[in-house]
């Protein structure tokens, strides 16, 4: 067959030619071929297609024996075969699909008794899961232990327990561990498991796909044929209709064939803006559970917890340290702690206080910016109401609330003194200030109203 | 290049063929069409590498010559000519287009960056009544799939058992096999079911016969005045014959009539379930159930009389069955089928020619 010498004879010849012909052409007619056969001063060359050998044949003969004397070689004729994908590969595949439509006898719908070569297709629906995610490296805490023991039943019970299975709580808690990790454990039991996860995003991005290339069976059976799905940060759906609509019934499809659904949003279904209502109340419809923010215990443990995956010891004043100035967000305080590994493991100390006081100190500290003003006005704006109103005299309820949530911020963020925070607001007793911030947070445990106000203020403010 | 030519025939053969050019390949000059005098005719031929139409044209030759123009404007230019005689002048790349009260001139490509359209020498020849290979066509053509991961799958196989020419195709959900004709020819050929869409709006005003040529990798249809070349599709098709069971458990014959209108009332009921529906068939009672439950809807359940062997019942997708009964000529339809999981046959029980098999969904 051909050498490496004739190859190169080809590769020059197209190089040549590339140069004579327009790149469309070139692009149209050349690029697929390659040299198959050289015997004394014939050559045979393979093409992908007949339209192409024809065209071949009949326009560009005389130029491409030119292009071959030219490079020194004479030839007196080309033929042209048709060779695109090798022969022995087609065939093979025949059988196979021989064998698939044979054994497919309920194929539409999922079942045990998949025929053998669907592996590759099982592939093809596991992407997006990632296999870092599972049970075993989560830590449990008060904060998520219900969400926990849900997904763990999921994964056990799959498509029968809690269905659809909506987990909602703020940025970096956790959720999409949990996801994940459900996702990994089922296909870890049964690896012929079609588990799809996808971002909301994502999904948004190939509904987009399918409508402008008019594969919109394609999608929606792909997503309906899933076992389990799971979607993260739904809250993304908001105010997309149409994708509403076919999340709807990929929803319905995949709920009434009893297939697992698992959801992640940043807030309640209740609390997603114009979501349809019939969206909502399905997202509902099964388990839905808040994931609280990890309590002071939890962050210690997953402290250990990543320090001991990178087997290094953790005084417990540092592992302190770092639970206290980091209190909601698990991946801020994950990039602490690797921070702080990094920059011990490059001069070679043993991580101590003091070096994590120098090196985060500065992170740590809340923003300089952030006012006494901005933290009343922004509680206003949560609430709808006017600043006047909130620092005048009024003692409405729909006035105080948000008078009391904005002094407990201003106690737990800005660490004011009671004086200050009552001056702040207008008040000239400080006792109001005590009872207010001791009724918050006194509240903020019992009520979730309160709670996500809270959160929801708070990020706003360091956003 | 320089001609007389009507506007009716004219405008019906740039119907033909300005379907396939398309600006979407990497080579612009598909884009166009190509206008060529060729023994006294005007040629009209157009391709997108996969398919290749070409449509000859009764025109007054007063100068010989070829040059593409864009199909797109040329099509819509000659559409609203008002209807009589256009004249046709080539002007170096120019194509001037004139009747009496018009005048255009479209900037053309030369005909030599046109690709050569395809010819088959020495291929097998036959021919097959039109009305046949329409019908034909529609029957089956609905069955192909159009998952490209499995190319095979995306095409319509034509091809010759004990003497008899059949066309069949199937995404591996269901299955549509029809007798064409008959023949002393040996043909096997696996054509891209797009093509054949092409080849049915080619041969749709047509009566008489087609002629078929094929070699071992195109196919060409002539139908009248008008040419179709499309390339095969190169790999081995599944046995299907092997799916077809042989004997059945149950056996319903009923009008076609009654089981389009209970399937399409029970498809109604089974949006939410993708379309499944349960049909049931009693000896006793001697008819044929629909059934179909959504749970946020509401149920349904309709049931026609019907001549019944055995009993039993099967899930399926009413889409399927109602795409199968709409191509299903004939007054009564034969269902076939044998328990839950095994493919169920839909026939004309008065004639033979064509079998539409379909999967069950897992109840």
């Amino acid at each position: 067959m051909n050498t490496v010498q004739e190859d190169k004879l080809w590769q020059t010849v197209l190089g040549d030619i590339e140069i004579s012909l327009s790149r469309a052409n070139y692009l149209t007619w050349f690029k697929n071929t390659h040299l198959i056969d050289r015997v004394g001063d014939h050559i045979v060359i393979g093409v992908p297609n007949v339209f192409i050998k024809q065209q071949l044949e009949r326009k560009y003969n005389q130029l491409i024996l030119d292009t071959i004397q030219k490079n020194g070689v004479s030839i007196d004729s080309i033929d042209f075969k048709i060779q695109s994908v090798s022969r022995a590969e087609i065939d093979e595949k025949a059988e196979l699909q021989v064998e698939s439509i044979a054994t497919q006898h309920v194929p539409q719908m999922l079942s045990s008794e998949r025929p053998k070569n669907a592996s590759s297709l099982a592939h093809t629906y596991r992407q997006g899961i990632n296999e870092r995610y599972t049970f075993d490296n989560f830590v449990v805490g008060s904060g998520n232990e219900l969400a926990y023991a849900a997904c763990q039943a999921v994964a056990n019970e799959v498509g029968t327990k809690y269905n659809p299975l909506f987990l909602y709580g703020g940025v970096g808690i956790g959720k999409t561990h949990l996801i994940q990790a459900v996702g990994n454990a089922v296909v870890s039991r049964n690896p012929q498991a079609r588990v799809v996860y996808i971002s909301s995003e994502q999904f948004v991005q190939e509904f987009v796909d399918a409508l402008r290339f008019k594969k919109n069976t394609d999608f929606a059976d792909y997503y309906r044929s899933a076992d389990v799905l799971i979607v993260d940060d739904v809250q993304f759906f908001a105010g997309k209709e149409k994708i509403q609509e076919e999340f709807f019934h990929t929803f319905n499809a995949l709920h009434q064939a009893n297939h697992q659904i698992i959801i992640s949003s940043d807030k309640p279904p209740r609390e997603i803006p114009t979501l349809e209502e019939r969206l909502r109340s399905r997202f509902v419809w099964g388990m839905s559970i808040d994931m609280q923010n990890p309590d002071f215990e939890t962050r210690c443990a997953i402290i250990q917890n990543k320090a001991a995956v990178k087997q290094i010891n953790l005084p417990s004043d540092v592992v302190d340290f770092l639970s206290t100035q980091f209190q909601t967000n698990i991946r801020e305080l994950e990039g602490a702690l690797n921070q702080l590994l990094a920059f011990c493991e490059m001069r070679g100390l043993e991580p101590n206080l003091a070096i994590v006081t120098g090196l985060l100190g500065g992170r740590a500290a809340r923003p300089k910016h952030l006012s006494a003003h901005q933290i009343i006005e922004r509680c206003a704006k949560y609430y709808q109401i006017e600043l006047d109103d909130i620092l005048g005299a009024k003692r409405d309820k729909d006035i105080v609330v948000p008078r009391q949530v904005a002094m407990y911020l201003l106690r737990s963020e800005l660490h004011l003194s009671f004086p200050k925070i009552a001056h702040e607001l207008g008040r000239k007793d400080h006792t109001t200030a005590i009872h207010s911030v001791d009724k918050i947070e006194k509240e903020f445990n019992l009520n979730p109203t309160i709670r996500a106000a809270v959160n929801e203020i708070k990020e706003h403010l360091y956003a | 290049m320089k001609l007389k030519v009507t506007q009716e025939n004219l405008a019906k053969a740039l119907n033909y063929v300005s379907r396939v050019a398309s600006s979407r390949g990497t080579l612009p000059v598909l884009a166009n069409v190509l206008l060529s005098v060729e023994e006294n005719r005007l040629r009209l031929a157009a391709t997108n590498l996969d398919i290749a139409i070409s449509c000859y044209v009764g025109a007054q030759v007063q100068k010989p010559g070829s040059l593409t123009v864009p199909a797109r404007l040329f099509q819509d230019l000659i559409a609203s000519l008002p209807s009589g005689v256009i004249e046709l002048e080539q002007n170096d790349m120019r194509l001037k287009v004139q009747t009496n009260h018009y005048k255009s001139v479209i900037n053309g490509v030369s005909a030599e960056e046109f690709p050569v359209m395809p010819t088959i020498e020495n291929g097998i020849r036959w021919q097959i009544e039109t009305t046949a290979l329409k019908e034909g066509l529609q029957q089956v053509i609905l069955a192909a799939s159009n998952d490209e991961s499995r190319p095979v799958l995306t095409g319509v196989l034509f091809h010759t058992i004990d003497g008899s020419l059949y066309a069949a195709s199937t995404d591996s959900y269901r299955l549509a096999e029809r007798r064409l004709m008959k023949t002393d020819k040996t043909i096997r050929l696996l054509i891209p079911a797009t093509a054949l869409h092409d080849t049915l709006r080619i041969i749709a005003d047509h009566n008489g016969e087609t002629e078929v040529v094929c070699d071992e990798q195109q196919v060409l249809f002539r139908a009248g005045e008008v040419e179709l070349v499309a390339r095969l599709i190169d790999g081995n098709y599944p046995d299907y014959r092997k799916l077809i069971p042989q004997s059945f458990e149950t056996s319903a014959n009923l009008t076609k009539a009654d089981f389009t209108n209970i399937t399409k009332v029970a498809s109604l009921f089974a949006r939410e379930s993708a379309g499944s529906v349960v049909l049931s068939a009693d000896a006793a009672s001697e008819s044929v159930w629909i059934r179909a439950v959504a749970s946020q809807v509401g149920e349904n359940d309709a049931s026609a009389t019907a001549t019944v062997v055995g009993g039993g019942e099967v899930t399926l997708n009413s889409r399927y069955l109602l795409d199968a009964l709409q191509v299903m000529d004939g007054k009564n339809v034969q269902i076939r089928f044998n328990g839950k999981v095994e493919p169920v046959l839909l026939s004309d029980p008065d004639q033979e020619d064509y079998l539409h098999l379909i999967m069950p969904l897992k109840s």
